[in-house]
């Protein structure tokens, strides 16, 4: 063992603690720090998933009181992953933001970071918890520092966004907290485990009462159709890598939460339509949304919502097939989105209003960074050389797989959509004429973003040509989230007996 | 249209809010297996800590605990950073209507006696109701009295900030001691004393203490910061 799984929580917000301290010294460290931390996270939970891969889950008790009475975490296959590509993500944004307000704004610098690392850290922890409150209290961390780099400009448009956050994230953190108290007075525990083992002695009015009210609370940062009002405006309003952590790592987090409670915290098998309605229609709502827009990163913000809404679905069918697709679209959309929110920031850099229509091109000026912009493209649309593409398949198949026609017929649709507002922009970009009088000053991306953009390109090619070099985690993911006996097992056999 | 939806959306919640909240049954015992007894034994045996709340909020929940204070430094932080460019200079304030001589001769005598009482309400806290998130308002509260009745009453900001800081390093590391040491993240490491006396339930104290600096130096320095915002 290199480490163990809570030290993916305590040394970031240790080095959160410390960032306002060590910033008197010397300022460059309020910057190198949080990288050494997230690039730590990274290596640890990646060798920490290694060993779970080949000796299995690790149930980490935490004070010393085993499962029910302590919080426990809980790092498997499917949590590992998902853990692994949040802090792999989080480093790519860090590298990408390094020179952040450098030379500018010390103090606003100094917040960003933090508040940037508190974001992915408590990302980690929704996902690694096995505790409901513990994960409420992470969603709450997650939240506030979402609000404020929301409002990072201090405008009159971001401060609007963050408010619209703040009070959908507040009200539905109590909707949340009422689930829990919900649960807490019928059952007695907080474990997720426990509850899991015990949920079908609930009276079923208070189950059904509880999973709505979850579904309310998680719902926000899942980014669910009528819930993700806020979503649009955060993802403009906010700098650009924070768009990106938004779409690649804490959406991915709500997302997690939701299938966690719908597969095993209320015990659910076989399809489930809530999952599969909520996802549809925060689809086509989302994709037909995105078609309207002038803004890019409005664009890439309903795109985002959509591929979320597809995420939902695939989860829904409930089948092997459906979570591996699922899972798979999640892992795409976390490499993919990043890369179109770094290099779209870049092609939008010295714009006002952020438009689309002034991009026209840019594809000669900025040569790097258009390129990546549309390999991303090509890859969210499924193109098949890219990554994106198997996702889209795996869905595919996975439907056809259950006979559900219907689902096939919207998704292909909705990607002849995706396919007419991405070579939009696309086609502007490359065939356009640069024209002084409307394009964007071009704005030459510094080395440590090129290398950031590169990285995550790179990836895209690599499960793109190589798609089975991923199957195999994810299958062994997918396995674990619908393996709720073992789950429960696991977590309640676990823990030493305290030893003073 | 839109009203309507709203409407009946709301009464949904509602509906749903009654049926459970009407009715849920707390009195009846069907929490033989929960974790309300375990809680209730182990406190006394092995933690021996007075205040049962305190051992769930500090040790059984710890980890809770340590998130929760990182949600309110975030808070804080965020207020800092959006306020920060309206900010004033030093001495400088927003609310300018100077206090009465019987408030700022009574802030006087009160100031000491409302810091005592706040410090002695998070040292006790595992042996009284109360603890650090309590004692620690406390303590701002008497910051907040001297701050209104005092044009010219100025704390530095980044004494507030070092303490802060290093409060919550303090809470991190001695959860990774007890790693290091016990086993697990936040274990007690200490000696558990005797029940009821000042030094006994281990780190649960400590760590209460600790609690109780960083929430009175975040608050002070809300409210400093708030008072501090152009109008």
């Amino acid at each position: 063992m290199v480490g163990s799984p809570v030290l993916l929580i305590a040394i970031p917000l240790l080095a959160a603690f410390l960032i306002p301290l060590l910033g008197i010294f010397w300022k460059e460290l309020v910057r190198i720090i949080p990288g050494l931390v997230l690039g730590y996270l990274t290596i640890l939970s990646a060798s920490l998933y290694i060993d779970v891969l080949n000796t299995g889950t690790i149930v980490e008790t935490i004070a010393g009181w085993r499962a029910p009475w302590g919080i426990n975490l809980v790092f498997s296959p499917l949590t590992g992953f998902l853990a692994t590509l949040m802090t792999f993500i989080g480093f790519i944004i860090w590298l990408y933001s390094y020179r952040f307000k450098r030379n500018v704004e010390f103090e606003a610098a100094k917040k960003y970071f933090i508040f940037l690392m508190l974001l992915v850290a408590g990302s980690i922890g929704i996902v690694i918890t096995g505790d409901i409150f513990n994960q409420f209290v992470f969603i709450e961390i997650v939240g506030i520092s979402a609000y404020a780099l929301t409002a990072f400009y201090t405008g009159r448009n971001s401060a609007e966004a963050a408010f619209k956050y703040l009070i959908m994230g507040s009200l539905s953190a109590s909707a949340l907290l009422i689930a829990i108290i919900l649960i807490y007075s019928q059952l007695g525990t907080l474990n997720m485990a426990e509850i899991a083992a015990n949920i079908h002695n609930m009276p079923p009015q208070y189950r059904v009462t509880a999973m709505i009210f979850f579904i309310i609370g998680i719902g926000v940062e899942a980014e669910i159709f009528p819930l993700n009002g806020w979503a649009p405006d955060a993802y403009t309003e906010a700098p650009g890598p924070v768009g990106s952590a938004f779409a690649g790592i804490v959406v991915k987090a709500g997302i997690y939460a939701m299938v966690r409670m719908m597969f095993t915290l209320f015990d659910i098998s076989g399809p489930m339509q809530i999952l599969i309605i909520i996802g549809m229609i925060t689809l086509v709502v989302a994709e037909t949304s995105a078609l309207r827009q002038v803004q890019l990163k409005r664009m890439l913000a309903y795109s985002s919502i959509g591929q979320m809404g597809l995420v939902l679905v695939a989860f829904g069918m409930g089948t092997k097939a459906g979570v591996f697709a699922a899972l798979f679209l999640m892992l795409n959309h976390a490499i993919i989105k990043p890369l179109l929110f770094f290099s779209g920031s870049y092609l939008v850099f010295n714009s006002k209003e952020k438009n689309i229509s002034e991009m026209s091109g840019l594809g000669k000026l900025m040569p790097f960074t258009a390129a990546f912009f549309a390999l991303g493209s090509f890859a969210i649309v499924g193109l098949p050389p890219f990554a994106g593409f198997w996702s889209k398949l795996s869905v595919l198949t996975a439907a056809a797989n259950d006979g559900l026609l219907l689902i096939i017929a919207i998704v292909l649709l909705v990607s002849i959509v995706e396919i007419v507002y991405y070579f939009r922009v696309i086609n502007r970009i490359y065939f356009f004429k640069f024209d002084k009088a409307t394009s964007v000053v071009p704005h030459k991306p510094r080395v440590n973003a090129l290398i950031a953009m590169a990285i995550l390109a790179i990836l895209i090619l690599v499960i793109g040509f190589y798609p089975d070099s991923v199957s195999e985690i994810l299958n062994r993911a997918s396995e674990d989230l619908l393996n709720t006996p073992d789950y429960i097992k696991n977590v309640l056999s676990t823990g030493q007996s305290l030893t003073y | 249209m839109k009203k309507t939806i709203v409407i009946l959306l709301l009464a949904a919640f509602g509906y749903f809010l009654a049926i459970t909240f009407l009715d849920p049954d707390f009195e009846k015992d069907r929490n033989r297996n929960g974790v309300k007894n375990v809680y209730l034994e182990k406190t006394v045996s092995e933690l021996k800590t007075a205040n049962t709340v305190t051992a769930i909020v500090v040790n059984f929940r710890g980890f809770d605990t340590l998130g929760e204070v990182t949600v309110l430094f975030l808070a804080a932080s965020a207020l800092g950073s959006i306020l920060f460019k309206k900010r004033h200079h030093v001495g400088e304030r927003s609310i300018t209507l100077p206090a009465s001589s019987i408030v700022s001769t009574g802030a006087k005598l009160l100031f000491p006696a409302i810091i005592l009482l706040g410090v002695y309400v998070f040292v006790h806290g595992h042996l009284t109701p109360g603890g650090g998130f309590q004692g620690g308002t406390i303590i701002a509260t008497g910051f907040l009295l001297m701050l209104i009745s005092y044009r010219n009453f100025s704390i530095s900001h980044n004494i507030l900030s070092v303490i802060e800081s290093l409060a919550g390093i303090l809470f991190v590391v001695i959860g990774l001691m007890g790693f290091i040491n016990g086993g697990t993240f936040l274990q007690n490491f200490m000696p558990t004393g005797t029940l009821n006396n000042l030094f006994s339930g281990g780190i649960i104290p400590i760590i209460y203490i600790l609690v109780g600096f960083k929430v009175a130096t975040e608050l002070t320095g809300l409210i400093y910061t708030i008072l501090h915002e152009k109008g």
